[in-house]
């Protein structure tokens, strides 16, 4: 006789979905794609598997029969700037969704990895703020066809950050330390860093403002005019501009909106407007985008782009659809 | 309603003082009851945890704030916002090697790099350690203890402990000298990523008056 096969339940960070919970995630999908078809996106279904050249160091990698690297597909915007640049290369705007899972190593240091649902969106081929302002749309418009009434949307913008630090001529172990204090809003950290290796003067005080709370969209004119007298580089003023432009051009999103300029986190890629989705229910973000001007470029065709991903195993459990 | 992770320990009589200076009060002693849960009037209530598992709860969203010491933030490794620093529990992490020893009597890292195989080190804190000891270039056997870390240096166990250091007597009364500081620490609060979002309106005037 055979043993049996042990172990018998899915692989930590991987689940089976069984009817009704299969049903539900079918229903979510099925409202998110009617969301995206009506505004003229249209899906692609990449392969699982991929040259690992493609993803970043997070992608969990083998080797083929002819000792190339391969990876489990870790990230479908990558995936989706390959298919842009090369199969679509001459045609703009773009506009592209996707559905399935990701396949991702815990952290960049440890072995494990975990499976992750997604479903998103990508407008390739169009730099201005009236695209930005269309995917912040359509990611509010996600939250609302899955019921989700008190999301809210942070946004904040990457190139804003890598402004600041350009202009405080930042090395890259400070620019990585100043990051990482911003991410985690640590004003103490922030400080201290700023008062031992940033010299004095607007870039400094304008790094300092990033650990500021939150401003809901209301108040945030008030908060990007005083970031705008504050910023020290023209490539400061233009993010900032470029975040006042998304805004006017979304107008109210029916999702509570807020501006946060310490919203820094995002995917290596992003190059301007970065934002996060949170849900009552959730302890982590449901979902995030933002610009990627240059990825498109590592495949040959640099187009600039933007869009947005949702995190399906978190949404799924929270959404109330029909 | 805001659940707030409460460390048990030296922590706990300064986070409560700090609390109740904006009128968040247990409604019943912590040190007293048994209760693991604490009502604390009708907006807020605070879990009682080691301070060692308060990373962890406000990163997973069972408490949407909490108060733990910085070494532990880094121990954990866990994905939060760490807004403010109190400025008390302060203490040191510290490399501390036996007196007589090679590494004790030169208080230098660069001379275990001769000692011709890894340096054993023991720790309550085997992340934060490996860090900065693969940072160095150092290679490093951690032996990852519970308890009496100092132990493990005296007895032989191992050629160094990785530990917090208050006044230096524990080290002192057993031969032991510090080599180098890892960290700073001091208490720190921390805040779930989503928490900070969406009970903006409750946590916001909380940490402008905790700050």
């Amino acid at each position: 006789m055979r043993p049996l096969v042990e172990p018998s339940t899915p692989l930590p960070g991987t689940q089976d979905l069984l009817f009704e919970a299969a049903r539900r995630l079918r229903r979510c999908e099925a409202a998110l794609c009617d969301v995206f078809e009506k505004a003229a996106y249209g899906e692609v279904i990449p392969p699982a598997i991929e040259s690992a050249e493609v993803f970043g160091p997070e992608a969990f990698r083998a080797l083929d029969r002819s000792g190339k690297l391969i990876a489990l597909r870790a990230d479908f915007t990558a995936q989706v700037a390959r298919i842009a640049a090369t199969r679509l290369a001459n045609l703009s705007p773009l506009r592209l969704y996707y559905r399935g899972s990701i396949v991702r190593r815990l952290s960049a240091d440890s072995g494990p990895v975990h499976e992750r649902l997604q479903a998103g969106c990508e407008l390739v081929g169009a730099g201005g703020p009236e695209a930005d302002a269309e995917i912040l749309s359509l990611a509010a418009a996600s939250m609302r066809a899955l019921g989700l009434r008190n999301a809210r949307l942070s946004l904040g913008s990457t190139g804003y950050f890598s402004a600041l630090a350009n202009a405080a001529g930042a090395s890259p172990r400070l620019a990585t330390a100043l990051h990482d204090a911003v991410d985690r809003k640590d004003l103490p950290t922030l400080r201290a860093l700023c008062e031992r290796e940033v010299a004095e003067g607007k870039a400094r005080d304008a790094i300092l403002l990033l650990a500021q709370p939150p401003r809901p969209q209301a108040d945030a004119r008030a908060m990007l005019e005083r970031a705008e007298a504050l910023a020290p580089s023209d490539e400061a003023r233009e993010a900032l501009r470029r975040i006042s432009a998304a805004l006017s051009a979304a107008g109210s999103l029916g999702t509570g909106l807020e501006v946060d300029l310490g919203e820094v986190r995002g995917l290596g890629y992003y190059t301007g407007i970065v934002f996060n989705l949170y849900a009552l229910g959730s302890p982590r973000p449901v979902g995030g985008g933002g610009r990627y001007d240059t990825l498109l470029g590592r495949f040959g065709d640099p187009r600039p782009a933007v869009g947005f991903s949702l995190d399906l195993d978190a949404l799924v459990p929270l959404a109330e659809v029909g | 309603m805001l659940t707030i992770a409460l460390p048990k320990g030296r922590l706990q009589k300064p986070v409560l003082e700090r609390f109740a200076l904006l009128g968040i009060r247990p409604d019943e002693e912590p040190g007293v009851s048994r209760k693991l849960i604490i009502p604390a009037g009708a907006g807020a209530r605070f879990v009682i945890l080691k301070d060692s598992d308060v990373p962890l709860y406000v990163e997973r969203g069972a408490a949407d704030l909490g108060v733990c010491g910085l070494d532990q933030v880094l121990e954990s490794g866990a994905d939060l916002l760490t807004p403010i620093d109190f400025g008390f529990g302060k203490c040191r992490l510290c490399l501390a090697a036996p007196r007589e020893s090679k590494l004790g009597s030169q208080a230098a890292l660069a001379d275990a790099a001769e000692m011709g195989r890894s340096l054993r080190v023991a720790s309550k804190y085997p992340r934060l350690s490996a860090r900065w000891f693969a940072r160095r270039g150092v290679p490093v056997d951690l032996i990852a203890l519970s308890g009496s870390v100092e132990l493990a240096a005296v007895s032989g166990l191992t050629d160094a402990i990785v530990d917090l250091v208050e006044s230096g007597r524990t080290l002192e009364e057993n031969g032991l000298v510090v080599v180098d500081e890892l960290l700073q620490v001091s208490a720190r609060l921390v805040v779930n990523r989503a928490a900070y979002r969406l009970k903006v309106e409750e946590l916001l005037p909380l940490l402008e008056k905790l700050g």
